[in-house]
Formats: structure tokens, C-alpha cells, sequence
């Protein structure tokens, strides 16, 4: 008797474990905020076609996501720059960075009374971050603003108070502009914001939140953020001399100028287009050439494969992301089928 | 000599004062409860109850994995945390001399003061980074370290609180005292050693902190406790962050039901401990 329930209580624990190993490959990846969206509603339609394929992302952040992948704790990492010299050393080498979304960074701003078509030029939106003009109805702005009248109120810099891809890209387009944000504070990940009267905020929500809730507040958000939260973003003058509007089409034409990009070389920021909107950049995946464990490797591979290719970027572009490009689809494909699986 | 006016004056001032104060304080509770109450009804429903969550622009999905996985989580860390916690209390309460015990004790208090994120890098460090793969089993071990140093206390508590004629009476009868301890005094006992295990409970289920890098959290259904978890805490935080209005909403109704499971708990607690009163007169 005894022994039979020892031998059911067994039987039902072994059920118990395995009832959920529904999926046979669980694979897990982690890091960019910006990829979250995209990659759960990506993930969750590949699980619906591929029943025995769950791919699990948290959103920790780029920063996390490298390291969690350094950690070898997840399968896969998500960050919106790729890693850096240092953090491949640090990974052991052999690591795959693998272009797989496209994304812009809007120019918010709270202003009371006018809820369109604040324009801001290039040097202009320089000078702001580097708290060269501080009031609204500087002549500067206003001179672009002709016909809105602006308020007599003090501009108010939000930032991300942690590591961030999104600071990268924008920190980015401002070394690209301005020689002494490129001197005085530099690109990267997290920077030293000059600006005197300046607030950060955790992730793209919490500058969202300081923009919203603060008349005057000026800040960057990813598109997708902006257009989900009805913040109010500004137009900015790109180098053929017109005014463009963050958006998918404007998005697109800035990585369009720039067709073959590598994980060394990727910066599309300020590009030269036609109707480029000038803060953009890629979302990248990282893998490890030579996974140990050769089945999960060939899993990871084909979900990869999918997520760079037609179907998956559909997706993305419903969530207004920008498809990847054909030729960097391309490229991506050839990073992937270096997988030794 | 004050005049009696003046310090009638006095005393009605310091009175009102910490009526209001009082007052203040219970209002706090209840504003929470209030706004949490007025933003997560909305969101709660059968399908928010049973289903799996949808990806974001997918509308309605639930947290029913989360439920689940808070379950399986807390549970386990019960299991880890219980044994050790009572057999501790005990050994503080009926065994030891000296400074071992007050050692003991001292140890447990700064425990209970360190910050749980600290006890979730600790389990990451201990669990996670050495096997590679996140873990509800490592989120269960960070939640027991967490319930340790309060079942500790209120055991210890528990069973000072039982009379010593009591075990005395038991041993002069001729009961050994492993057979006293376990037949006389911790059955007086359990009642509070329960409601102790019960605002513990209560003390983890709505930690977020050290869930981040030991349960990591999954859109699946997930029962494997070796394999990464979604827990309700946990989509409380990812949903509150998110950018898409559907899952704010959801994030407060995942919050109501955390908030009503610890309310219920506590009461729970409460009800035992009145019972366990009225029994011992």
C-alpha cells in the first residue's frame, strides 16, 4: 500500500513538472525597454505558430541586458547600442550583434496653450540641452515660431536618469551637431546634463511623466512612447533645409541614407536624406556564436532568422516601429547564419 | 502654579492633536486602499482572473499565471522558511543560555533590516549566476531569508507565552521533554506561531525587489519551479511601467488583488489570534 502511494506520488509530481513542458524549448532573453513591445507581441505570435517554442523577454533595460547576457543567465540580450569593446572583452568575445529594430527619438514638450508644431532647429535643440536658452519665447524659437505665441516660461531639461539607449542616440545627434556638447559632454549611454534647470526621469516613462506634468518641460521619448501617450513632439529642421516630424516615413528615410550599417558603424544620426528626421537608430540583438547548448542554439537561430525577417517587422510596424530595411535585413541574415548550431 | 484654565486649554490642544495625528495616519491606509480600490475594479473580471496576459496591443488578457506563480513562490519559500524559523523560536525560547541565544537574536533583528533587494542579489548571486538560469525556486529562497527573522521573532514569542507549569506539569508527570515540547507546548502555541507564518506571508507576497533578478518573471504558464516565473508583484511593476494604457490598468488591478490577498491574510491572522485568546482563559 505504502509503496503504491510513494509510486502515485511520484507519477503525479513527474506530471506536475512536465504539464507545463507544453513548450519544449523555453528560451529567455533580456534588455532594451524600447525592444519590449515589439518583442512580446512578436514572441507571443511565434508561440502561437510554433507551439513548442516559448520565448520569454523582460524588459530590464540595455544596460541589464548586457550584463544579464555577460552573465550567460539568458540566451539572448537586447540593447539599443551596440555592446562596446569593453563589454565584449568582458563577454569572452564571440559574441553576434544582430540589427533586428528601428526606432526614432521624439523631441517632447509641454506647452499649455500650443499642442502642434513647435519648431526647433538643430543647433537650436542643442542649445536647449546645453541650457544656452532658457526661456520659451527666446527670440531664437520664436523667430521659427512665427504666428504661435509663445509663453514667457522657463524651459525645464528632462532626461533618463539611468543608462540608456535612447541617451545614447540622443547624446549622439548632439555630439553630431554641436562641437561643444561633443567636447563638453560627449556621447553615451548616461551623461552629465549641462543644463542648469534639468530633471531626470527613470526609463521613457518617467521622462513621459516629468514632460506631462511640468509646463515648460522639454525631453526625448521613443516614437512609439510619444504617439502612445499623446505628448506633444516638435519638428525639427533636417539638413536639406525641410521640416520633418518624428514619424514612421521620416524614421525610415534616415536609415534609408545609410543602407549598410555594422555593429563598429551604426550611427544614423543627423543623416543626410531627403525629409530624414535626424534622431534615429537600431535595436540589437546579441547571441553568443558558439552556444554550448547546440539544440537552444538552433532554436535561437530560427527565431532570429523570423524576427528580422518580413512577417515579424510587419509587427513592429504596427507598433510604429520602422521594418528594417532590405539591405539590413540582409546583413542581419548573414550575422545570424554565423550561429555555429 | 498654572491656573487650571490654562492647563485645561493644554490638554485639550495635545489631545486634538494626536486625534489628528491618529487620525492621519489610518487616513493614509485608507486613501491607498481608496484609490487602489477606485483604479483596479475596472480591470477586474473573470477573463482578468483566468488568462494568460496578451502581448501589449493586444486588448484583455489576465494575470492568471501571476496568481499562480505568487502562490507557488510564497509557497515554497513557507517551506523553506517554517521549519527553520519555529525550530529557532524554539531553541530561543525553551533551550538556550546565554550568549549564543542573544547572538542568535541580535543576528536575526539586522536581518530583518536589510533592505529585501539585497536579499534578492543575494539569492541572485547564490542561485541564479552559479546555475545560469533564473529561477522561481531562487525568488523562493530570497522570500524565505526575508520571512526568516520574523518567524524567529514571533515563535519565540509564541512559545515564552505558554505558561511553564504548564511543560513543568507535563515533565513531573513523567513526559519526556521532546514528547512535552511537541505534544503540550507547541500545540498551546500554534495559534500564534500561525498568525506569525501569516503576516510573514502577508511581509513577502507583495515584494517586488527581489523578485527582479531571481524569478525574472514569463508570459507563460509556468508550474516548474527551476524555471523562470511570472509572479503578481512583479507584473504589478512591469505593467505600471509600460507605455500602453491596457496594461496601467491591468498593473492597478493586479495591485487590488495583492492588496486584498495581504487585507485577507491579516485578518485571518487577527481572527486566529482571537481564538487562541478565548481558548486560554
Amino acid at each position: 500500500m505504502i509503496d503504491f502511494i510513494k509510486r502515485a506520488s511520484v507519477v503525479a509530481l513527474v506530471a506536475l513538472l512536465s504539464a507545463p513542458a507544453l513548450a519544449a524549448t523555453q528560451l529567455t532573453g533580456a534588455g532594451s525597454t524600447f525592444d519590449n513591445p515589439f518583442f512580446s507581441r512578436a514572441f507571443y505570435q511565434y508561440n502561437q505558430m510554433h507551439p513548442d517554442v516559448a520565448v520569454n523577454y523582460q524588459s530590464i533595460g540595455s544596460g541589464g541586458g548586457i550584463q544579464q547576457f555577460t552573465a550567460k543567465t539568458v540566451d539572448f540580450g537586447a540593447t539599443d547600442v551596440p555592446m562596446n569593446a569593453d563589454e565584449l572583452n568582458r563577454a569572452g568575445g564571440n559574441v553576434l550583434q544582430i540589427p533586428v529594430a528601428l526606432g526614432g527619438v521624439a523631441v517632447s514638450y509641454n506647452l499649455p496653450s500650443i499642442h502642434s508644431g513647435v519648431r526647433l532647429t538643430r543647433d537650436l535643440v542643442a542649445n536647449i540641452f546645453l541650457g544656452r536658452v532658457t526661456k520659451w519665447n527666446n527670440p531664437q524659437i520664436a523667430r521659427l515660431n512665427r504666428g504661435t505665441k509663445l509663453p514667457d516660461l522657463s524651459i525645464v531639461v528632462a532626461h533618463r536618469s539611468d543608462g540608456s539607449g535612447t541617451t545614447y542616440i540622443f547624446s549622439d545627434f548632439l555630439s553630431h551637431i554641436s562641437p561643444e556638447w561633443k567636447s563638453k559632454v560627449g556621447t553615451g549611454k548616461s551623461v552629465q546634463w549641462p543644463a542648469s534647470s534639468s530633471v531626470g526621469g527613470k526609463g521613457n516613462e518617467g521622462v513621459a511623466g516629468i514632460v506631462r506634468n511640468t509646463p515648460g518641460a522639454i525631453g526625448y521619448v521613443e516614437l512609439a512612447y510619444a504617439i502612445e501617450n499623446h505628448i506633444d513632439t516638435a519638428a525639427l529642421l533636417d539638413q536639406a533645409g525641410d521640416w520633418v516630424n518624428c514619424s514612421k516615413p521620416t524614421v525610415a528615410a534616415a536609415a534609408a541614407s545609410k543602407p549598410n550599417i555594422t555593429a563598429q558603424d551604426f550611427s544614423i544620426v543627423d543623416a543626410g536624406g531627403r525629409r530624414a528626421y535626424p534622431i534615429a537608430g537600431y535595436s540589437w540583438a546579441v547571441v553568443y556564436r558558439d552556444p554550448s547548448d547546440k539544440n537552444r542554439a538552433r532554436v535561437l537561430r530560427d527565431v532570429l532568422s523570423w524576427l528580422v525577417g518580413g512577417q515579424a517587422q510587419g509587427i513592429a510596424s504596427s507598433l510604429n516601429y520602422v521594418p528594417l530595411p532590405a539591405s539590413v535585413q540582409r546583413t542581419a541574415i548573414s550575422v545570424i547564419r554565423q550561429m555555429s548550431v | 502654579m498654572k491656573s487650571y484654565r490654562s492647563r485645561r486649554i493644554a490638554d485639550a490642544v495635545g489631545v486634538t492633536w494626536s486625534f489628528l495625528c491618529a487620525f492621519l495616519a489610518a487616513a493614509v491606509l485608507l486613501i491607498i486602499l481608496g484609490y487602489i480600490v477606485v483604479k483596479g475594479a475596472a480591470a477586474i473580471n473573470w477573463q482578468f482572473l483566468t488568462q494568460l496576459p496578451h502581448p501589449v496591443g493586444i486588448e484583455g488578457g489576465g494575470v492568471a499565471n501571476g496568481i499562480v506563480g505568487s502562490i507557488i513562490t510564497v509557497g515554497i519559500a513557507v517551506l523553506i522558511a517554517s521549519p527553520i524559523g519555529i525550530m529557532t523560536g524554539l531553541y530561543l525560547a525553551l533551550f538556550s543560555r546565554g550568549g549564543f541565544a542573544s547572538t542568535v537574536r541580535f543576528l536575526s533583528d539586522v536581518l530583518s533590516g536589510i533592505p529585501s533587494i539585497t536579499i534578492g542579489l543575494f539569492a541572485y548571486a547564490l542561485l541564479v549566476a552559479p546555475f545560469k538560469h533564473f529561477s522561481a525556486l531562487s525568488a523562493s529562497f530570497a522570500f524565505a531569508v526575508l520571512m526568516l527573522p520574523l518567524l524567529v521573532r514571533t515563535s519565540e514569542e509564541a512559545i515564552r507565552s505558554v505558561p511553564r507549569a504548564i511543560l513543568e506539569g507535563a515533565l513531573a508527570l513523567g513526559m519526556t521533554t521532546f514528547r512535552s515540547t511537541l505534544r503540550i507546548v507547541l500545540p498551546v502555541a500554534w495559534p500564534s506561531i500561525v498568525t506569525g507564518l501569516l503576516l510573514a506571508i502577508a511581509r513577502v507576497a507583495g515584494e517586488t525587489a527581489p523578485l527582479l533578478f531571481t524569478a525574472f518573471g514569463s508570459p507563460f504558464w509556468e508550474l516548474n519551479p527551476t524555471n523562470p516565473m511570472a509572479v503578481l508583484s512583479l507584473q504589478v511593476f512591469t505593467y505600471a511601467i509600460s507605455p500602453y494604457r491596457s496594461q496601467n490598468v491591468q498593473s492597478w488591478g493586479a495591485a487590488l488583488l495583492l492588496v486584498v490577498a495581504v487585507l485577507a491574510l491579516n485578518l485571518l491572522a487577527r481572527v486566529l489570534l482571537r481564538t487562541r485568546i478565548r481558548a486560554a482563559p
